[in-house]
């Protein structure tokens, strides 16, 4: 089926979203919406699929008036949505999951659900998109690719035509993510129309066939992929011309300065729980030490016992020298120790509130028991010139702000106590590539003023372009050192991840 | 620069999915609810009994409402840090009997073991949460039955009157009018006031109930927070206590019971929502005036008795109905 969208508009008061964007999707064809941050691809699609009604514009399916009325109207005329989050309940099965909201159809005689034939449709479906999952498998226990391939399997379920997937890569690893790419081009395949939302060029350019490309809410144009150059399409998104590499430079390695430079943490022998074993590690002032790896490869375990999150189990550190055991949160961010933790919404901050809170959270100045508003609104003031967080103000409420500047306020309460050790996770997930350069420019520049950095990261290119040095983990182990991240080849890395 | 601001503004209407056209206006509604309500029912006790609106009449529901303050200000915190106690009536039942044993030979001072009871009642109550990691609906749930128990063995269910001249002069006189329980209300609001708006303390508290895992992970101290703002409620139930003891001059060991829920009641109606991370002392003195003012009103157009808990149980369902934010799953944590 074909799905064309013509002069979409949508506006939500005084904002407008989506602007004049037009779309065609054909069979057999999977089609990529890309744009910045608030570009308004997500919009765009959630009209598509019937959850936004287009105040202006026309859309027809097969040559028909196209205006579905819901989600669910979509999907009777065979449009399905795939969510950005997962929305699969842990305590269900996965065939439960993949039939929710048509349980009905397998009741038997008595009312009682005929489990043996849901599974093995259930089963049929996996099959079909090629997902290695089996209906037997505990949802508990899968990771969040299978996840949203259960997910995937659930649009499919109502037999749609068209496909329509929001960020679906946004959340996993490396190994999910090929998971999930796997089961798109097995769909092209099978003659699918499919559209997907997604950040990520690389993943843009291994599965699409055409791309549109969506600025501050309006249509820049339709490509083949085949057809324009990765750099062409990031200058259309961002509408200027980025630097030749988002990634700032290295200063100049002097061999002679760095071994002066003083180790901040030292590691030796460290076991965590069941995650990690036997890591020793150092970093050193001025140094960006990157982790690779999967997830549960280690590396959140190790920052988790850095940061005083879980007790070690074996082996010991040093922190400048002195012994560091850390025996909680607190202890570490006193000792200079800061986190940037890898879920921004649940860990990193609280949207209810201010810019000004969020920055302070974790040294708030004060004379004895008394908060100092003052000396705090000058710190955050500070912050968010340094770090370029766009806000009204230092009281504007975090809720107001865009993925990238929520992140940036996650950096600034790092780096508000003036930390010795920095420790990031993932800090461009979700995070659209204008913000990530200026992130990635902050990191670089913290670290060219002596700050010791630990980068944990699922994006290899941010790896390599950010770090210094770097390790590979997989399964709680150190696979591989490289000690010139620049030199090494995201092959290379990805060799001894999985 | 000016295309990313509008960029971030258009990304957070996308995230929320769907329209928030009305947010403001709900925001709105939301936030002068307590105040409204409160006008609504002045003037609608006003214009059913001509004996409503009189000083005796206010100073009388001043006073009624006193206990209910104290206690509502330490609820304030532990609400916004997105916990609860159930324990209140008990613990305010307990401090009373102990004012009450010990009035005659401290005096005015019995204040003290008031104090020390309460807090030291809180303190297991945070204990048992903080580092028993018990939910606190649980924990003080138990916590109550068992405080009152105390008092009850105590007592075998008889009063403990209080005769102390020095005590009751102290704890019920007036100065220019005023009764000495209502300016001992009045300062702990003020310092309540003081700890949640302007202290490091009261910071801490919101951001437990706003993101507790957040907070843990910034390196604020959520065991010692919890257990501290546990051991003040406990503390301003002490005082509450020794209070309703001086009114009544006598601890019995129905003291206070049912007080919790006119505790909680008086802090969600007044605009403190049970998820946490928001809290306000104003809105906990507009609430407990809700409450008070409901009885009171109620109670002089001659409303049933049996009906007035019908009416009260509506107000507290409408208050929750219309503050709290759906956004969040309303746990008790």
């Amino acid at each position: 089926m074909t799905l064309t969208a013509s002069n979409l508009h949508k506006s939500y008061g005084q904002t407008r979203a989506v602007h004049g964007v037009s779309i065609e999707l054909r069979p057999g064809t999977v089609h990529a919406i890309v744009g910045e941050n608030g570009a308004g691809k997500s919009t765009t699609l959630r009209m598509l699929a019937g959850a936004e009604r287009p105040d202006a514009g026309e859309m027809t399916l097969n040559g028909a008036r196209y205006a579905p009325p819901s989600v669910i109207g979509a999907a009777t005329l065979g449009v399905s949505l795939v969510y950005q989050e997962i929305t699969i309940n842990r305590s269900l099965s996965v065939a439960e999951n993949i039939f929710i909201d048509r349980l009905r159809m397998f009741a038997g005689r008595l009312g009682f659900i005929d489990r043996r034939r849901m599974e093995s449709a259930a089963q049929a479906i996996l099959e079909r998109i090629g997902a290695q999952i089996s209906v037997s498998s505990d949802t508990g226990r899968l990771n969040l690719g299978e996840l949203k391939c259960i997910e995937i399997a659930r649009a499919l379920s109502t037999s749609p035509k068209i496909l329509l997937l929001d960020e679906s890569t946004a959340y996993l690893d490396h190994r999910e993510v090929q998971a999930v790419l796997r089961v798109i081009s097995e769909l092209r395949g099978q003659g699918m129309t499919i559209a997907f939302v997604s950040h990520h060029l690389d993943e843009v350019l291994a599965v699409a066939d055409e791309l549109t490309i969506l600025k501050d809410g309006q249509f820049v144009g339709t490509f083949r992929t085949s057809e324009i150059a990765p750099r062409e399409i990031h200058h259309r998104m961002v509408g200027r011309e980025l630097a030749k590499s988002i990634y700032p430079p290295r200063p100049a390695k002097d061999p002679g300065r760095t071994a002066r430079d003083p180790v901040v943490l030292e590691i030796s022998d460290v076991a965590v729980g069941r995650e990690l074993n036997n890591i020793s590690l150092d970093v050193r002032a001025g140094e960006i030490l990157g982790l690779a790896g999967l997830k549960g490869a280690g590396a959140e375990a190790l920052f988790a016992a850095i940061c005083g999150d879980l007790p070690l189990r074996h082996g010991s550190m040093k922190l400048v020298g002195g012994s560091y055991a850390p025996s909680s949160p607190t202890f570490a961010w006193r000792q200079g120790v800061a986190h940037l933790p890898g879920d921004r919404n649940n860990e990193g901050l609280i949207a209810e509130f201010s810019v000004l809170d969020n920055l302070v959270m974790a040294r708030p100045p004060h004379h004895g028991p008394v908060f100092d508003r003052a000396a705090a609104a000058a710190i955050a003031g500070d912050l968010i010139a340094q770090i370029g967080i766009k806000a009204q103000s230092v009281d504007a409420s975090c809720r107001s702000l865009s993925g990238g500047n929520l992140q940036k306020v996650v950096i600034g309460k790092c780096l508000a106590i003036q930390p010795r050790l920095l420790l990031l996770n993932n800090p461009t997930r979700g995070v659209d590539i204008g913000a990530r350069a200026e992130i990635y420019r902050i990191i670089r520049q913290k670290a060219a003023q002596g700050l010791a950095i630990i980068l944990s990261s699922e994006d290899m290119p941010e790896l390599i372009g950010m770090s210094d040095r770097l390790l590979v983990l997989r399964q709680g182990y150190v696979t591989h050192r490289i000690e010139t991240a620049a030199d090494a080849t995201e092959h290379d890395i990805i060799g001894h991840m999985a | 620069m000016e295309t990313n601001e509008t960029a971030s503004t258009t990304e957070t209407l996308n995230a929320s999915g769907g329209p928030i056209r009305n947010a403001g206006r709900l925001e709105l509604l939301k936030r002068s609810f307590p105040l409204a309500t409160l006008v609504l029912l002045i003037v609608i006790f006003s214009i059913l009994s001509p004996r409503f609106l009189t000083f005796g009449n206010l100073l009388i529901v001043l006073q009624q409402g006193t206990v209910l303050l104290v206690a509502a200000l330490g609820m304030t915190f532990v609400i916004m840090a997105g916990s609860i106690d159930l324990s209140v009536g008990s613990i305010v039942a307990l401090a009373a009997l102990l004012t009450a044993l010990t009035a005659d030979r401290l005096g005015a001072a019995a204040i003290i073991p008031a104090i020390a009871v309460g807090a030291a009642a809180g303190w297991i109550n945070g204990m048992l949460l903080a580092k028993g990691k018990v939910p606190s609906f649980i924990a003080t749930m138990g916590a109550m039955v068992v405080y009152r128990g105390i008092v009850l063995l105590f007592t075998r269910g008889a009063p403990v009157s209080i005769e102390d001249e020095q005590f009751l002069d102290t704890y019920t006189n007036r100065t220019l009018g005023i009764p000495h329980s209502v300016i001992i209300g009045l300062v702990l609001t003020l310092v309540a006031y003081g700890i949640i708006n302007r202290t490091v303390f009261g910071r801490e508290v919101r951001a437990i109930g706003g993101g507790e895992r957040v907070a843990i992970l910034t390196g604020i101290q959520v065991d010692r927070v919890k257990i501290s703002m546990y051991v003040l409620l406990g503390a301003l139930c002490g005082i509450a206590g020794l209070l309703q003891g001086a009114r009544a001059m006598a601890a019995t060991a129905q003291l206070g019971e049912g007080l919790e829920l006119d505790v909680i009641a008086a802090v969600v109606v007044g605009g403190t929502p049970l998820t946490g991370g928001v809290g306000s002392v104003v809105g906990t003195i507009l609430g407990v005036l809700i409450i008070t003012l409901l009885s009171n009103g109620m109670n002089m157009i001659g409303v049933d008795p049996y009906l007035q808990n019908i009416v009260k149980g509506i107000v507290l369902v409408c208050a929750v109905f219309v503050t709290i934010d759906r956004k969040k799953i309303g746990i008790i944590k």
